[in-house]
């Protein structure tokens, strides 16, 4: 069955269009972050404080998947949904499920059938991330694969959506439209943290596919992420398997989708509560000084912060991404609050007495800063617990700028906008090729 | 016999207000061909995928040996079913395609050799199934259809397509399969093709069953001439109901 299924998914042009067209994104992603890479590097060559700042985690492997994911979100949907919405078209699913007697062995196919195509498009990051190592780069080798883990169970649950979307929709158009639907709302949501319109839909943040990858992307792995993206997994998976039913009438369908929606919705809900997180960046850098984290660790007494910003307050988002993911890591229980989301409109704008504050709680005790500063934030915390700050030492993470030498830049530029998808395209013209009779 | 016995009972099924099927029952002993006959959109293709379980009746029962089938497990181990209007794996070869259904079912290698020896599907063993012609494109799905050994055959309008060589061997084949014990439900548009194969014919029009018996038994029920060719019978039958109208 999986042989069958690997073929018809394989053989499609469509599969390799899709991933020829994601690998020219992507390979676009990385010669533009190589350029600004390289042009920060020049500036930094005699600053080794400055050259510090030059992370390739940040600098390339971020916005080289950067192109995946926009690829991904848009067309992994499309291509997953075909293995099953196709069978439908050819009037084949009832029956192949007729042959093989077992709905949960076709889905559990047609899944591995569109992840086979979606693994395609990760011919594009691998690529020129290899591309990256050659002219010299440097690349972690946890922090990358942690990022790389992260966006590969982002195009396993988007094959799993476009699977479930094919079992409930009549043809592949409309199954790969509803995927893209699911993905667009899930940018919405993402989408309230910078515009004060969407601000309403900040609450559903933790229903964000972005919000489950981000962590990946710094180079933290965090298994409450990674459970969520495998339970949202399961739960389309669930769906799919209840969709393509042929023995259950639409009513018993249509109860065992809705229960399966609220048992599913409940388990995402219970595993993004979970908040432990490991940080495998190169020396560390995800987590606050390892003095800081133990002492936070010691600390009995249970800490809170609410922070006074509005969702689309840039201060915010850079305190979300530094001090308090740092926060996170060395404290999972720190109860976190951003008191302003529950208002409707921006208090920044109504000039409201307080605004910027963040106000710390540690057991009864409390402390209370304007400042952002991830060393602030933590001193008024020992403050508020009555203890002694501790050291703000942290292994020196020595940066790597770059400037590829010579004809380097050109050979990357070929390999990104020619060869890789040109490659693709070619393997996939060879592959589902017309044969001849024997 | 009875165990082998296909039973179908009281089938009913109402879409968008209409009543498809209304109360079909026959039955189909092991060994036997039944001919499904009937005017476009009198319900044939409907009741072979109720029977099969591919669409859900409203009411009516199918069993099989006695058994209730209720499960699409159970369906599965009791028919093999050639659809008419489903379409080739098109990115398969047909030896690939071929392979699949002998894995699915487990059939013996002879078995899948001497099915495409007969039915002329080897020479195109090397082709991609979207490549094929209409008609080799059914030798292939008879031929994949076959492997099943079930004990019920479901045939959509298998013969249309053929030429009368081809014909001649699907046929043989097919009364072959009834030959080793198979009941054969069979869909005919050609009243001819239905003369050369069946057993029992059934005429169905909007939905319900019109006549259901030998050939014999049909003329005499359409008080035709002994020698009266199917297709005279079949105007006959349908002139006295005028049930070829929707219901």
């Amino acid at each position: 069955m999986l042989r069958r299924e690997l073929a018809l998914a394989l053989r499609a042009r469509l599969a390799w269009m899709v991933a020829a067209l994601s690998t020219l994104l992507v390979g676009h992603g990385f010669i533009l972050a190589v350029d600004l890479y390289t042009a920060g590097s020049r500036s930094v060559r005699a600053n080794v404080l400055m050259a510090r700042e030059f992370d390739p985690l940040a600098g390339i492997v971020r916005p080289t998947l950067g192109g995946l994911y926009l690829a991904a979100s848009l067309l992994v949907p499309l291509v997953a949904a075909r293995p099953l919405a196709v069978e439908k078209e050819r009037r084949s699913l009832g029956p192949l499920l007729l042959m093989t007697g077992s709905p949960g062995r076709v889905v559990a196919a047609k899944f591995a059938a569109a992840v086979a195509s979606a693994s395609l498009l990760l011919v594009g990051p691998a690529v020129a991330l290899v591309a990256w190592r050659l002219a010299g780069g440097h690349l972690a080798p946890a922090e990358t694969a942690v990022a790389l883990v992260g966006h590969a169970l982002y195009m396993i649950a988007l094959c799993a959506l476009g699977t479930a979307a094919a079992a409930w929709m009549g043809t592949l158009a409309q199954a790969a439209a509803l995927g893209v639907v699911v993905v667009l709302s899930s940018w919405a949501i993402d989408a309230a943290d910078g515009f004060a319109a969407l601000a309403w839909l900040g609450g559903a943040a933790p229903w964000s596919f972005t919000t489950h990858l981000a962590p990946f992307e710094r180079g933290t792995l965090m298994p409450a992420d990674a459970l969520w993206m495998l339970a949202a997994t399961s739960l389309f998976l669930a769906l799919a398997r209840v969709g393509v039913g042929l023995d259950v009438s639409p009513r018993r369908k249509a109860t065992a989708a809705a229960l399966i929606v609220v048992v599913g919705v409940g388990v995402l809900h219970f595993v993004g509560e979970w908040r432990r997180g490991y940080d495998l960046t190169e020396a560390r850098r995800a987590s606050l000084p390892p003095a800081a984290v133990r002492a936070l660790r010691h600390l009995r007494s249970p800490i809170a912060l609410d922070v006074w910003l509005d969702r689309d307050d840039s201060r915010r988002r850079q305190m979300e991404s530094d001090v308090v993911a740092k926060l996170r890591l060395a404290r999972p229980d720190a109860a976190i609050r951003f008191p302003l989301d529950a208002r409707p409109d921006p208090a920044e704008a109504a000039g409201e007495e307080g605004y910027g504050r963040t106000v710390v709680r540690v057991g009864g005790h409390r402390g209370e800063t304007y400042s952002a500063s991830r060393r602030e934030i933590v001193t008024v915390i020992f403050e508020a617990a009555g203890a002694p700050p501790p050291s703000w030492w942290q292994p020196t993470y020595p940066g790597y700028p770059l400037v590829p030498m010579g004809r380097t830049r050109w050979w990357m530029a070929v390999v990104a906008y020619g060869l890789a998808p040109g490659g693709l395209l070619g393997a996939g013209l060879w592959i589902t090729r017309r044969r001849r009779r024997s | 016999m009875a165990a082998l016995t296909l039973a179908v009972e009281g089938l009913s099924l109402r879409r968008n207000g209409r009543l498809v099927l209304d109360g079909v029952t026959f039955e189909a002993a092991g060994g036997e061909v039944v001919a499904l006959i009937g005017p476009n959109g009198a319900g044939k293709t409907t009741l072979l995928e109720c029977l099969t379980g591919l669409q859900r009746a409203d009411r009516g029962t199918v069993a099989f040996g006695g058994a209730a089938l209720t499960s699409l497990a159970g369906r599965s181990a009791v028919f093999a079913y050639m659809p008419d209007d489903a379409e080739a794996p098109a990115e398969l070869t047909v030896r690939e395609w071929m392979a699949f259904a002998a894995r699915v079912h487990r059939t013996p290698a002879a078995k899948v050799r001497q099915l495409s020896e007969r039915l002329r599907v080897a020479p195109l063993l090397g082709a991609r199934a979207g490549d094929l012609s209409r008609g080799e494109r059914r030798r292939v799905a008879l031929c994949t259809t076959l492997c099943a050994e079930r004990p019920v055959v479901v045939l959509d309008e298998p013969l249309g397509v053929f030429d009368p060589r081809q014909l001649r061997d699907v046929l043989a084949v097919l009364q072959g399969v009834a030959a080793a014990g198979a009941a054969l439900v069979v869909s005919v548009h050609q009243m001819s093709d239905a003369e050369k194969i069946a057993d029992r014919v059934m005429l169905l029009a909007a939905g319900r069953v019109v006549a259901f018996g030998s050939l014999p038994q049909l003329r005499a029920q359409a008080s035709a001439a002994p020698d009266a060719p199917l297709e005279a019978v079949f105007l006959a039958l349908l002139g006295g109901t005028g049930a070829d109208a929707p219901a």
